[in-house]
C-alpha cells in the first residue's frame, strides 16, 4: 500500500487518530454556519472543513481505498492537488469548526498536519507565505529589523532586569511595529513595582507562522533557543501581550523541547487580574468609551483546554471592566464562538484580500455594540481589525487592553524615538485632561515583505 | 421461522450470518489498516501499521484517564452530548435512530440465538426460548416506532427545511432511504407475519410474510456488512471512536 506517485500525498505528520478522522466527520454542516472565511466567501464551499476533510478523504482513497488496493493507486492529478492546497491555505486556522464539530474532530491540529504534506510535495505555502522561513532564518524576526533593536523601544527611564523570575517576552511585532503595547506593558510593571527581565536580543520570533502554515523545520531552532534563554536566565513566570506567543509558547513549543520546561506560561491580561484583585492597581483617571472585546483564537479557543476557561475568555474582560468609567459590552459572537478577524494561520500574509474582508466582518459585529472600541490582546488581531475597519470607514479605534489599563492608571505611555518609529501605525487613546482616541499613521508604507506573522 | 423460504434452510441462514459478520470485520480490519498509515506522535514517521493504529488509538483515548474516558463515552458517545448543544432537532433525529436501530439489531441477534436454541434443542429449552421470543414483539414494537420516528424526522427535514433541502447529496439520499426503506419493510414484515404486538394479525398473510422478513433481512444485512464498512458511511462507526480518540473534542 504504498504510492506510486514520487510525491506521495501524505509524507508524515498527520497521526493515524487523524487519518480516522477524516472519516469521522458527520456531514452535519454546522462548520459551514460558523466558518468565518465561508462567512466572506459564501460563493466558494470547497474552502469550509467538511469539503476540505472530504477531499482528502478522496484523494487518500485513491492512494489507499479499497479500489487502489485492487488495482493500484491512482495517479494524483496535480491541477487537483493544487485547487486543494488553495482550499486548505483558505482558512485562518480559527478552529471554531473544532469547536462546534459532532464528531469531536480536532480542527486546528488536523490543518496544521495537513499543510506540512502540501509543503513537502511542493504545493505549499500560499503566497507570501514562503518568505516567512526564509525571513526568520535570517534575522529571526520577520520584519527584517535587527535584533539588537529588540529593546529600542524601552523608555530610558523603564526598569527592565537582565534575568529574573519573571519575565516579559514581547513579541516581534510589539518590539518593531507596534510598540505603544510594548511600552504601555512595561509602564504596568515598572508602577506595580514587578522585577521583571526580558530577553532582547536572546528573544527570537516565536515562529508561529511556520507552525500555522506548514514550515515547520525553523520552528524547532526557535522554540528550544527561546526556551533555553528563558532558563539560562533564571525564569518562573513568562507574560505574554501577544496571543499568538502565548499560543505557540504553550503548545508548539514544548513538542519540540525535549528536556524540562521550568517555567510557566502566564497571559499578561490573568497576571493583571490578580494584581487589580489584590488592590495593587491604582487608578488614576476614567476612560469615559464604550469597549467591546476581540477574543484572539490564539489566546482563546486554541488553549483554553490547556489553561481553563477563565484565564482563556475572563481575565481580559475582567481587566477592562475594572478599568473606571469604562462600559463593556461583548459582542454577539464572542468567547469559543468568536468570529476570527482573518489575520492568522498566515492569511494576512498568503491571501491578504481574504483576511481584509475578515477583519471588515469582525469590524460590523463590533458596529452592532455601540462601542467605540474593540479592545484586544493580540497584535495581529489589531493589525487586520484596523485594516478591515479603514476598508469600511468605520470611526471604531483598536486598541490593546494593555494601553487602555496604563492610560487609566495615569502612566507616560510615549514612544521613544527609535529606527523603527517610522513604522508605528496604530490606534492610540491619549489623555491628558480628557482622553482622546487617535490614529498615529505610517510614515514608511509597504516596507513589510510579509505583513504580520501569524 | 421467518427466513425458511426461497429454498433457505436453518444452516444456510446460520452459514450467511457468519459470512456477513466476517465480511462487516474484514471492513474494520481494512479501515484500520488504512488510518494506521498514520504516525502515532507529532513528527513522528507514517507507520502503515494496523496495530501501531489500535495502539494510538487507545493512548490517545485514555490519555486523561479512565474517567475522562468514560464520561466521553457516556456524555458524547451515548448521549450525542455534542449533537445537542447545536441542534435539539437534529439530537432527537439522531438519538431515535442511533438507539432504534442498535437495539433492534440486538433484539434480532437475540432473536436468532432463540432460533438456534429452538433448532437443537439446546438444554431443552425450546418452551422458554419460544416465551422469549413472544415476550421480544413489545420491544420490536416499540423500538421499530422510534426507529420509525427517527427516520421520519430525517426525511422530512430534508423534504420540508429549505437549508436541508439544497444541501442534500445523493450521499444522503442513499443512508436515510436505506434506513427509512429498512424501517418500513421491517414493519412490513412484522405485520404481515401477524405478530406485531400493536396491530395485531390484521394484515397477517402466512405465504408471503417469510419473504417480506427475507427482504428486510437482506437490506439490513446489505447496509451494514456490504455498505457501512466499505464506503463513507463509516463514519458511523469511525464518527464515536473520534469522538473518544479525542476525550470529547474541543
Amino acid at each position: 500500500m504504498a504510492d506510486n506517485n514520487e510525491k506521495p500525498l501524505i509524507s508524515g505528520y498527520l497521526m493515524s487518530t487523524q487519518l480516522l478522522e477524516l472519516n469521522g466527520c458527520v456531514r452535519c454542516k454546522e462548520c459551514m454556519n460558523w466558518c468565518p472565511t465561508y462567512a466572506v466567501r459564501p460563493d466558494r464551499p470547497e474552502i469550509t472543513p467538511m469539503y476540505k476533510i472530504a477531499k482528502l478523504r478522496e484523494l487518500l482513497d485513491s492512494q489507499y481505498g479499497l479500489k487502489a488496493k485492487l488495482f493500484g493507486p491512482k495517479p494524483l492529478n496535480e491541477g487537483e492537488m493544487t485547487k486543494y492546497t488553495e482550499d486548505s491555505y483558505y482558512c485562518s486556522t480559527c478552529g471554531v469548526c473544532g469547536n462546534v464539530c459532532e464528531a469531536a474532530i480536532k480542527t486546528v491540529e488536523l490543518w496544521e498536519a495537513i499543510r506540512p504534506n502540501l509543503v513537502a510535495r511542493g504545493n505549499g505555502p500560499y503566497g507570501k507565505q514562503s518568505f516567512f522561513p526564509k525571513l526568520v532564518r535570517a534575522d529571526r524576526n520577520p520584519y527584517q529589523a535587527k535584533q539588537e533593536d529588540r529593546l529600542c523601544w524601552v523608555p530610558k527611564d523603564a526598569k527592565v532586569e537582565e534575568s529574573g523570575k519573571i519575565s516579559y517576552f514581547a513579541g516581534c511585532t510589539a518590539a518593531y511595529r507596534q510598540q505603544a503595547l510594548g511600552v504601555a506593558t512595561v509602564r504596568i510593571l515598572n508602577a506595580l513595582n514587578i522585577d521583571f527581565c526580558m530577553l532582547g536580543k536572546d528573544e527570537w520570533c516565536c515562529a508561529s507562522a511556520m507552525v500555522r502554515t506548514g514550515q515547520r523545520p525553523v520552528m524547532k531552532e526557535n522554540a528550544v533557543h527561546n526556551v533555553d534563554a528563558l532558563k539560562d536566565r533564571g525564569v518562573e513566570t513568562v507574560l505574554y501581550a501577544c496571543a499568538g506567543c502565548l499560543r505557540t509558547a504553550s503548545i508548539d513549543w514544548p513538542r519540540w523541547y525535549e528536556g524540562y520546561i521550568p517555567y510557566k506560561n502566564v497571559p499578561l491580561s490573568v497576571y493583571l487580574r490578580e494584581k487589580i484583585r489584590n488592590g495593587e492597581v491604582e487608578y488614576k483617571r476614567p476612560i469615559n468609551y464604550k469597549v467591546t472585546f476581540h477574543d484572539p483564537c490564539h489566546s482563546g479557543r486554541h488553549i483554553m483546554h490547556e489553561v481553563g476557561r477563565d484565564w482563556a475568555f475572563e481575565a481580559p474582560r475582567d481587566v477592562l471592566k475594572s478599568v473606571p468609567g469604562l462600559q463593556f459590552q461583548d459582542m454577539v459572537r464572542s468567547r469559543e464562538f468568536q468570529r476570527c478577524c482573518g489575520a492568522g494561520g498566515g492569511v494576512k500574509a498568503g491571501i491578504p484580500d481574504l483576511a481584509l474582508d475578515m477583519g471588515a466582518k469582525r469590524v460590523r459585529d463590533a458596529e452592532e455594540t455601540g462601542s467605540d472600541i474593540i479592545a484586544s490582546t493580540c497584535p495581529f488581531c489589531r493589525r487586520n481589525i484596523m485594516d478591515g475597519r479603514n476598508a469600511i470607514g468605520s470611526p471604531l479605534k483598536m486598541l490593546d487592553e494593555v494601553e487602555i489599563m496604563a492610560q487609566a492608571m495615569g502612566l507616560d505611555v510615549t514612544i521613544p524615538e527609535n529606527p523603527y518609529t517610522k513604522y508605528q501605525e496604530q490606534d492610540t487613546i491619549v489623555c491628558e485632561d480628557v482622553c482622546k482616541l487617535e490614529t498615529v499613521t505610517r510614515k514608511a508604507p509597504g516596507e513589510d515583505i510579509v505583513g504580520e506573522a501569524h | 421461522m421467518a427466513f425458511y423460504t426461497l429454498g433457505l434452510t436453518f444452516l444456510i441462514v446460520i452459514a450467511l450470518t457468519v459470512v456477513v459478520l466476517a465480511i462487516w470485520i474484514c471492513g474494520l480490519y481494512f479501515n484500520f489498516k488504512k488510518w494506521g498509515i498514520g504516525s502515532t506522535g507529532y513528527q513522528d514517521e507514517l507507520r502503515h501499521s494496523f496495530w501501531l493504529f489500535v495502539a494510538t488509538w487507545i493512548h490517545e483515548a485514555f490519555k486523561d484517564g479512565i474517567w475522562v474516558f468514560i464520561r466521553t463515552l457516556i456524555l458524547d458517545v451515548f448521549l450525542l452530548r455534542r449533537t445537542l448543544r447545536r441542534s435539539p432537532t437534529r439530537w432527537i433525529m439522531h438519538m431515535t435512530i442511533f438507539y432504534g436501530f442498535l437495539s433492534l439489531a440486538a433484539l434480532s441477534g437475540l432473536g436468532l440465538f432463540m432460533d438456534i436454541i429452538e433448532h437443537y434443542d439446546l438444554l431443552g429449552l425450546t418452551p422458554q426460548a419460544e416465551m422469549v421470543k413472544d415476550a421480544m414483539q413489545l420491544p420490536f414494537d416499540i423500538f421499530g416506532y422510534i426507529l420509525l420516528f427517527g427516520s421520519t424526522i430525517s426525511v422530512a427535514r430534508r423534504l420540508l427545511l429549505k437549508d436541508v433541502r439544497d444541501n442534500t447529496t445523493s450521499y444522503d439520499v442513499i443512508l436515510i432511504g436505506g434506513v427509512f426503506l429498512i424501517t418500513i419493510t421491517g414493519f412490513y414484515a412484522e405485520w404481515i407475519r401477524g405478530n406485531a404486538f400493536l396491530v395485531g394479525d390484521v394484515f397477517a398473510n402466512p405465504i408471503y410474510a417469510p419473504h417480506f422478513a427475507l427482504i428486510h433481512t437482506v437490506l439490513a444485512l446489505a447496509l451494514f456488512a456490504f455498505i457501512l464498512p466499505w464506503s463513507r458511511y463509516i463514519h458511523v462507526i469511525a464518527a464515536p471512536l473520534t469522538i473518544l480518540a479525542n476525550r470529547g473534542g474541543e
